[in-house]
């Protein structure tokens, strides 16, 4: 019961802290000679990830690859004539508003309509490209030849999550609407293996699945047949922080690119785009020569931090374990500092292990950055969450481990005179890790695997590369198959090693007689 | 040689609602063999945990040369160092060899020099007869085995006092000799020893005094020709007979 008393007042104080935070939120970055502008990278004609800098590609901020696109042009022009230097980050679709008013970045450059619940939280200057709905449907299904919307009258029918293409399913009278999806290459893996009927998305969307699949079509809809949609979605505008310094000078530089230079670069940006069929090979040696680098990398980060995050969070558990068997002390003062120890790591182990890492990232990541202009770099933070996560869980393997010591050698310990540190340090915690070290080696392959989630901080581990490379090659199958096994590698190099370790910890089977002297 | 060294007062005990020692007075010159003999529940063990301070006394006090140990400033480490215990269940540390059970509370409490620490070590191993044995871990060891070294592990602290709480009831028959004999090498050499034991035969030849202990109290106290052959008390001479009967 206390419990929960505990954790309702944690969860009602970080409320608070995020509530008081948009008042803190930093504006030093408008100043600054560089514009960092965030996009997923992975929404191709507007913004995509190439793995040169062809066409005018531009690296991607701490990651592996070049961004390019029709978002990616546009920023560079933008930029170049506000004279600040441009810096593409990649991120996920949700994590573009926090990352903003976090100040993690300047300006959403991602094919991002000014709807007004977004209003409420950034700012939008003046369109950059206008566009229309479509459907994207296969060619050789029923929906291939529809004009209207109530053709679509059944059919299966998704779109991306948080957009208002997902909204405007709604439209469609007596359709099926499906569970939102997380990116169009998903979707067009969906639709190509018949899971959807078809997808909503905009034009450039249409134009470029079907450039690259010719299996796909888009619906053009006329105007009172097709999807209603007010101006503030179907154009799309740059978002910036609210009260942004940059939204003068941006609206300046939009107004001088007229219409049609518009559409000649979105067109330019569907002709460009990276090339997606493999030449002759197997598949298997071309995805690695054009893409091994780049899961190499992030097979490299996923070990870093699951390593530091496992060896971190253990020593954290060993410093939980100590503290928490400190014997009852005499003085009432040191009972009392005693039982505020034991209260505060019992808090520590209950929130981080209540909570998903996801939202620990988030939290941490964001959070801090909002709520106290505090900048983290994105691998920083990802070593800082994953070890204390894994602190949590650890603290409590430890603690099992400690019970299953027996109490005649602590008894044995204070009887020689040992402090309760030395005591833990010499006796019972070699004891205790040896009983640990099978789930310690546990909570280190799920570290491997968990780490997947910071993706939603950017952190270029494994999986984060792994959608990249589906994203660029539409080989999902290829490509996770690949990197399935790149984790099972290091799993079963992990597991196999700490068998080792165990086998040594336990030390000969037998011994030999010491000569007599 | 009739200096105190271990003076129990007025000693009570109470585990919840359960009072194990009611009232115990004691006194253990230096260099005294005192046998603690006893039905099982009697208390014996709680007052030897009560003596080194692995149970905190509920009321009464306990003297070190004098000094309560119970007292704030009371040198608590430094005391259990000088007090040594060695139990039923051995207790050897389960992750070191038996050499480093014996050398790492030298260096660790004592603040010894490893290399004298492992010298005075192996001699005394050596004493007990397990030097062979320096590198074997304790589950490698039998009983007696263990209890050797655990002996040679608190003699290793050059300890002024030793309190046995039945060193050889979890033993074989033919593994307590070697511990009682290990045992007897101690007694006489200026070390006090409180022995609580159901070897009667060992307490009656070892012991300067026998305590015999019944529900919490010490009942009778005497020389061993005393206690065994002319004990004053009944419940002295129904113990005793129970024992004498079964040998
Ligand atoms: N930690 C404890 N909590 C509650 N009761 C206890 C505790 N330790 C001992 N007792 C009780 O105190 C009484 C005396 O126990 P103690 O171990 O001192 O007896 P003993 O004379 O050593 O017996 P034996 O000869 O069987 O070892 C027993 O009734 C026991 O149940
Ligand atoms: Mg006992």
């Amino acid at each position: 019961m206390t419990h929960k008393y505990w954790l309702f007042m944690i969860a009602l104080l970080m409320t608070l802290g995020l509530a008081v935070a948009p008042g803190a939120t930093t504006h030093a970055a408008d100043n600054s000679t560089t514009l960092k502008v965030g996009m997923e990278a992975n929404n191709a004609p507007f913004n995509w990830t190439q793995t040169s800098k062809a066409n005018g590609a531009v690296k991607i901020d701490g990651a592996s690859g070049y961004a390019n696109g029709y978002d990616v042009q546009m920023a560079k022009q933008i930029a170049k004539q506000i004279g600040k230097r441009l810096v593409v980050v990649k991120m996920s679709w949700n994590g573009l508003q926090p990352a903003l008013t976090s100040g993690k970045i300047d300006a959403i450059i991602a094919g991002m309509s000014p709807t007004p619940e977004r209003r409420k939280a950034i700012d939008f200057t003046s369109t950059y490209y206008k566009t229309k709905l479509t459907i994207i449907v296969r060619k050789n299904s029923q929906y291939a030849k529809a004009t209207s919307l109530k053709d679509f009258k059944g059919a299966k029918i998704t779109a991306q999550l948080n957009t208002y293409e997902y909204d405007a399913i709604d439209q469609i009278q007596g359709v099926e609407k499906q569970s939102a999806m997380d990116d169009f290459s998903a979707m067009r893996v969906a639709l190509t293996s018949g899971v959807i009927d078809g997808y909503i998305g905009e034009i450039p969307e249409g134009i470029t699945a079907a450039t690259d699949n010719k299996a796909l079509s888009y619906i053009n809809f006329s105007q009172q047949n097709g999807f209603k949609v007010s101006a503030d979605e179907s154009d799309l505008a740059i978002g910036v922080r609210k009260g942004s310094t940059l939204t003068g000078g941006i609206n300046q530089e939009l107004a001088k690119i007229s219409q049609a230079k518009r559409n000649r670069l979105m067109k330019w940006a569907v002709a460009h785009l990276p090339a997606t069929s493999s030449e002759d090979g197997n598949w298997f040696t071309t995805l690695l020569k054009q893409y091994g680098g780049m899961l190499l990398q992030g097979a490299g980060m996923t070990l870093l931090i699951s390593l530091v995050g496992t060896v971190v969070g253990f020593l954290i558990g060993l410093l939980a374990g100590i503290i928490r068997t400190i014997p009852r002390p005499s003085t009432a003062g040191k009972r009392g500092l005693r039982a505020l120890a034991n209260w505060l790591i019992a808090i520590y182990i209950e929130v981080f292990r209540g909570t998903p890492m996801i939202v620990q990232a988030a939290v941490v990541y964001y959070g801090a950055a909002q709520a106290f202009g505090l900048n983290m770099n994105r691998t920083l933070a990802a070593l800082i969450i994953v070890s204390i996560n894994t602190g949590a869980y650890i603290s409590e393997i430890i603690r099992g481990g400690i019970t299953a010591v027996d109490a005649g050698q602590f008894e044995a310990a204070h009887a020689l005179g040992f402090t309760h540190l030395q005591t833990m340090l010499k006796v019972v915690l070699p004891q205790a890790i040896r009983n640990s070290l099978p789930a310690v080696t546990n909570e280190f392959i799920v570290n491997i695997k968990d780490t997947s989630v910071l993706s939603v901080i950017s952190v270029s581990e494994l999986f984060f590369s792994a959608e990249t490379v589906a994203g660029q090659n539409f080989q999902f199958f290829h490509t996770y198959l690949v990197v399935s096994g790149m984790y099972l590698i290091m799993t079963f190099a992990i597991s196999r090693l700490f068998r080792l370790v165990e086998k040594h910890m336990a030390g000969p089977i037998s011994y030999n007689l010491a000569e007599n002297h | 040689m009739t200096e105190p060294i271990i003076e129990v007062q007025n000693l009570k005990k109470v585990f919840g609602d359960h009072e194990v020692l009611t009232d115990i007075n004691l006194t253990v010159n230096a260099g005294e063999i005192v046998s603690i003999i006893g039905r099982s529940g009697s208390g014996k063990s709680t007052l030897l945990r009560n003596i080194n301070l692995l149970e905190q006394p509920t009321s009464g006090d306990i003297l070190f040369h004098g000094n309560s140990v119970l007292a704030p400033d009371f040198d608590i480490t430094h005391y259990r160092a000088k007090a040594g215990m060695v139990f039923q269940s051995f207790n050897l540390f389960n992750n070191l060899t038996v050499l480093e059970n014996v050398v790492t509370p030298q260096v660790t409490v004592l603040k010894r020099d490893p290399a004298e620490a492992k010298q005075h070590a192996l001699e005394l191993l050596n004493t007990v007869n397990m030097d062979p044995f320096i590198n074997a871990k304790p589950d490698q060891l039998s009983g007696g085995q263990k209890q050797r070294v655990a002996i040679a592990r608190a003699e290793a602290m050059d300890p002024e006092v030793l309190l046995f709480d039945e060193p050889t009831s979890a033993l074989d028959p033919e593994m307590v000799d070697d511990v009682l004999a290990a045992m007897s090498n101690l007694a006489h050499t200026g070390l006090t020893m409180i022995i609580v034991t159901h070897e009667m035969a060992f307490a009656r030849d070892i012991s300067d005094r026998v305590v015999f202990m019944n529900d919490g109290v010490i009942a009778e106290e005497g020389t061993p020709e005393q206690i065994f052959n002319a004990p004053h008390e009944e419940v002295t001479q129904a113990f005793l007979k129970r024992y004498l009967n079964r040998a």
